[in-house]
């Protein structure tokens, strides 16, 4: 349907409306910000899989936590706070902005973030097996290397 | 799905000056991506940056239940009911949904009559005052009101448009675009709603100059 608005129009509209808000509808609502995203509850394996994997990953490219929360551009005390706490829930943003850093699959982290629901057993198992081999915080090891490989791989898996 | 794009004007608030935007009779997947991936994030680092500045907002009705997996899934599912969106500088700047079909005019004198139901209007995040100050865009609201509006004649509704507004937003349907204001309505969470006669219509066209 093509509609033919002048482009006089347009600017003196935008000129009375100002800033004004435009939201309806209940789609439309905002969330309330607690603290916390809204976010189902994750089985303790998965979020201490994320929590691990934001460190091994940082570690794996030779990057502290202030290069990588500048890098990709995420809150120096969140990332922080996300590295020593896995029961922390982190926020949205930064997880998308992790995913994008770290070349994997939003939706996978998003899930082990304890985001979004479990729906991927799959990707339960492959976190607690993370969890497991990634225990030691030391210099990355090879074993850590070879099981961070493994998990990114998982994490770029399409569905 | 085909979609017509027309060439439309936002006011750029850093530069001053107008800018071309596209209005596309349609959203489409690729608004769904840039809610995702672009407003969602910007609209938590802003209620972020809100909530430890102490700043309180309105506890809205629902609000609380808000969830973005469901609200992506009611996107997902309206894909192929009527919607426009503006798109400039590559991103989705505001996004509507229509319904041509069940809704009818509570308005006295259009009881009855056949209506363009506007079931959701959002504009992105960058562009609203109480998150970003200042905003990146204005007149996106006015651009989808008229859009609304020529649904409305095309399906010979003659201009008859409704909706509800979320409460921030009442001062825009009432004086911006002079609807009449109907109300709360309790069987909609409490929003008040708002409806457009075909005189308010026409009104509401000739406000920014001859069209």
């Amino acid at each position: 349907m093509k509609i033919n608005i002048p482009k006089a129009w347009c600017l003196r509209m935008a000129q009375l409306e100002g800033d004004a808000e435009i939201g309806a509808g209940a789609l439309a609502v905002d969330p309330v910000f607690e603290g916390e995203t809204a976010h189902a509850e994750a089985p303790e394996e998965t979020s201490l899989a994320f929590s691990r994997f934001v460190r091994l990953a940082r570690r794996g490219r030779g990057l502290t936590v202030e290069l990588l929360a500048e890098r990709a551009d995420v809150e120096l005390a969140e990332l922080l706070t996300i590295e020593e706490d896995s029961r922390y829930k982190p926020d949205l943003r930064t997880v998308y902005q992790l995913a994008n850093y770290f070349g994997v699959q939003r939706a996978n982290l998003l899930q082990i973030a304890g985001l979004t629901a479990p729906k991927d057993n799959h990707l339960v198992i492959e976190s607690v097996r993370f969890a497991a081999r990634s225990e030691s915080v030391a210099a990355l090891t090879a074993e850590e290397r070879a099981a961070l490989d493994a998990f990114v791989s998982v994490l770029s898996e399409q569905k | 799905m085909t979609v017509t794009v027309s060439p439309v004007f936002l006011f750029n608030v850093a530069t001053g000056k107008e800018e071309p935007a596209d209005l596309l009779d349609a959203i489409t997947e690729k608004q769904l991506a840039d809610w995702e991936a672009e407003w969602t994030p910007e609209l938590f680092k802003a209620m972020q940056r809100l909530h430890r500045a102490g700043v309180e907002r309105a506890q809205w009705p629902q609000s609380r239940h808000w969830d973005w997996r469901r609200k992506a899934a009611a996107f997902q599912g309206m894909l192929g009911t009527p919607g426009f969106s503006i798109m400039c500088g590559g991103v989705t700047q505001g996004m509507m949904l229509a319904d041509t079909v069940t809704k009818r005019c509570r308005i006295g004198s259009q009881t009855g009559k056949n209506l363009v139901y506007v079931s959701f209007v959002e504009n992105a995040p960058w562009n609203r005052k109480e998150l970003f100050d200042p905003p990146r865009y204005r007149g996106i609201g006015s651009i989808l009101m008229r859009a609304a509006i020529e649904l409305s004649k095309e399906h010979d509704f003659k201009g008859r448009i409704g909706l509800h507004s979320l409460p921030q937003a009442n001062g825009f349907y009432a004086n911006t675009c002079g609807m009449t204001d109907l109300g709360p309505d309790a069987n909609y969470q409490n929003l008040r709603y708002f409806e457009m006669t075909p005189e308010q219509a026409e009104a509401f066209l000739e406000k920014g100059g001859k069209a």
